[in-house]
This record gives C-alpha cells, structure tokens and sequence, in this order.
C-alpha cells in the first residue's frame, strides 16, 4: 500500500460529532493549556510581587520621608523601576509567544528564540537584584544603624565577601537549575521540532 | 457590543465550515479520544485568540491550518498512554472492501503514527490535496525542500511498513 492510496479515504472523512454553537461558545470561554500557561502564571505571580513591593516602598514614605535614607529610598525606587519593566517586558514576550498563526518554522523560530531571550533575562535581573541586596547591606551602615545589620557587620570583610561570593554562585546554579527544570523540556522539544523543520 | 456580536458570529460560522480540519489535524497527532478532545479545544481557543488578527491576507483555511498544526506540534509534548490508545483512525464515508484490505490499512496507519511530527504535518497536507506552494505558505519551507521531505516520508513510510 502507498499514501496515495490513502488519500481517497481521508478526504472523505466525516465528523464524530458536529459543533452546535452553544459547545462552540463553551469552549471558548476556557482557559488555554497550552504550554505557555506556567509562564503566564510566572507573569502572574511576578505582578503580585512587584505590586507588594510598591506597597512597601509607599508605607515608607509615609512614615516621613526624613526617617528614610535619602540613598535607601533611591536604591528601592530603581530596584522597584528596574522590576516593573522586567515584568512588563516578560508580559510582551508571553504575548508574542502565544502568536500561533505564523508559519510553523517561524513560528517555532521565534519561541526558541523568545524563550531563551527570556530566561537570559531572568538569569541576569535575578542577579543585579542580588548585588543591590548586597550593596544595600554594605552601604546601609555607612548611613544609617539597624541592630540587625550592625551584627552582620561585625563579621571580618572576608568572611562577609566569601558569603557573598558563595551567594552569587549558588544563584547562578539555582537559576539555571530552576529554568531547566520549569521550561528545559519545552525549550528542548521546541528545538527538536525546529531540527524536524530543516 | 454589535461588533464583538459580529465577530463571534463569523467565527462561530468559519469554524464551523471548517470543523473536520481541525478534527483531522487532531486524529493525526492525538491517540487517546480525551487527549484529541482537549487538543480540539485548545486549537479552537487559539483560532479565537488570534482570529482577530486574520487580514485574509492567506486563504482562510491556509490560516486554520497554520494555528492548528503550530497549536498541536507545541501543545502535545506527552502523550498519554495506555487503555483506549488508538491508531490514527478516520472516519470516512469510504467502505473498506475486505479483511484483508483493511490489514494493510491498518499497517499504513501504523507507520504514519510512527512518523515525527513534522513529517505528520507534511503527510497531511499532502493527503489533503494542497499544493506545494500552499504547504510551504503553513510549513514554512521552500517549495523544493518539501518535495524532498515528501519524498523521503514516501520511503520512510515504505520502510516501516515492511520492517512493521
């Protein structure tokens, strides 16, 4: 038997059953599971924080913007500024994803290449968060005196750099790690279908 | 309100010209009756998303083709296995003559779900009917480059059906 010898059959094919659009509208009305949903609940979650985070740099204002280091303010505006536009660019790229009329190659294309550009984003604004924490701590003394922070420093430079140093890499491997196991697999199957496609 | 009612209205009447392509683009890649059933909806809700979006600039059925192929080769990354698992079946007005001749159906079924997901699509839109030029429109490849691919899926299939 050769395919063509199939084709009479399939094109006479019929339906199991017909949409009425009752079913039509139903159907429509669910929410996709798609691949992309784990990212968009990723968006989502992000949202919440960045809303969290506003919060708490307006309830400091509030208590009077003397008490507040004029150099802590500044550091919690940038970082809140810098994660705004991290998410709102996380929210364009999940919208540009979800485009699935293109054609299959630059359809597959563009998710590779959206997908790694967003988990290299990931990797890099986790890690500029992390040395704002760090810098925050060894500024803060310099400026202001909090119990907790004082202790901290009594520690010798190096043992506090070590730590530092021991955090960077342990982000490092935790980011990648966390991206590979959440999005690896689709990242992988995307790029066998890409391989499929040439 | 009136131009949203409008909207719906004429996707409610393309899908439903258009339904048994989406249903064989979901019996080619979905094994399980539950796994083609949430494939069939997933794609309706992507022609939704991006139904908005059709310029006509391609064929209407060029256009569901492409979101529901680029919907099913992402969205179907596992299949579930076990009971109720079937073959590639269609459902055609078409009689099959005798055992035997369905036997050799059968093996060509086979060796089609053997294929990869690309080479699916391809085969299907050969079995359909579309011009090269329409497949490379969904596909994305050249003209050339899907001649050779059919090709090669000719003899693959040639293959796995003897080795079957």
């Amino acid at each position: 038997m050769e395919l063509d010898d199939l084709k009479q059959t399939w094109n006479t094919q019929t339906n199991d059953n017909t949409l009425n659009n009752d079913t039509l509208m139903q159907m429509i009305q669910h929410n996709s599971t798609g691949p992309l949903v784990g990212l968009k609940k990723a968006f989502s979650k992000q949202y919440r924080f960045i809303i969290i985070v506003a919060v708490f740099v307006l309830l400091q204002l509030t208590h009077g913007f003397t008490s507040i280091n004029v150099i802590m303010f500044t550091f919690y505006a940038a970082l809140c500024a810098g994660l705004a536009y991290f998410f709102y660019s996380n929210y364009r790229l999940v919208k540009r994803m979800e485009k699935m009329d293109m054609e299959m190659k630059t359809t597959i294309q563009q998710q590779i290449s959206l997908l790694e550009t967003r988990l290299q984003w990931h990797l890099t604004a986790v890690r500029i968060a992390l040395l704002v924490f760090i810098a925050l701590i060894e500024i803060l003394p310099l400026f202001q005196h909090s119990r907790m922070i004082d202790k901290w420093h009594i520690l010798p430079a190096y043992i506090r750099i070590l730590i530092y140093a021991g955090l960077i890499a342990l982000q490092y491997f935790a980011s990648r790690s966390i991206s590979r196991r959440k999005y690896g697999n689709y990242l992988a199957h995307l790029k066998e279908l890409a391989t499929q496609l040439q | 309100m009136l131009h949203k009612e409008g909207i719906i209205g004429n996707f409610e009447n393309d899908i439903k010209q258009h339904e048994l392509l989406i249903h064989k683009v979901c019996r080619m890649y979905a094994r399980l009756p539950d796994d083609r059933k949430d494939l069939f909806q997933e794609i309706v809700i992507q022609l939704w998303k991006a139904y908005p979006g059709f310029r006509g600039d391609a064929k209407l059925s060029t256009w569901m083709y492409r979101v529901s192929l680029n919907t099913a080769i992402t969205h179907l990354r596992r299949q579930r296995t076990g009971a109720g698992a079937e073959l590639l079946r269609i459902d055609a007005i078409h009689e099959i003559p005798d055992q035997e001749e369905d036997a050799r159906w059968q093996e060509m079924y086979k060796a089609i779900e053997q294929l990869n997901h690309v080479e699916k699509a391809v085969v299907m839109l050969y079995l359909e009917e579309k011009p090269y030029n329409e497949m490379e429109e969904i596909i994305g490849i050249s003209t050339g480059a899907i001649r050779v691919k059919m090709s090669r899926i000719k003899k693959k299939l040639r293959l796995l059906i003897k080795n079957n």
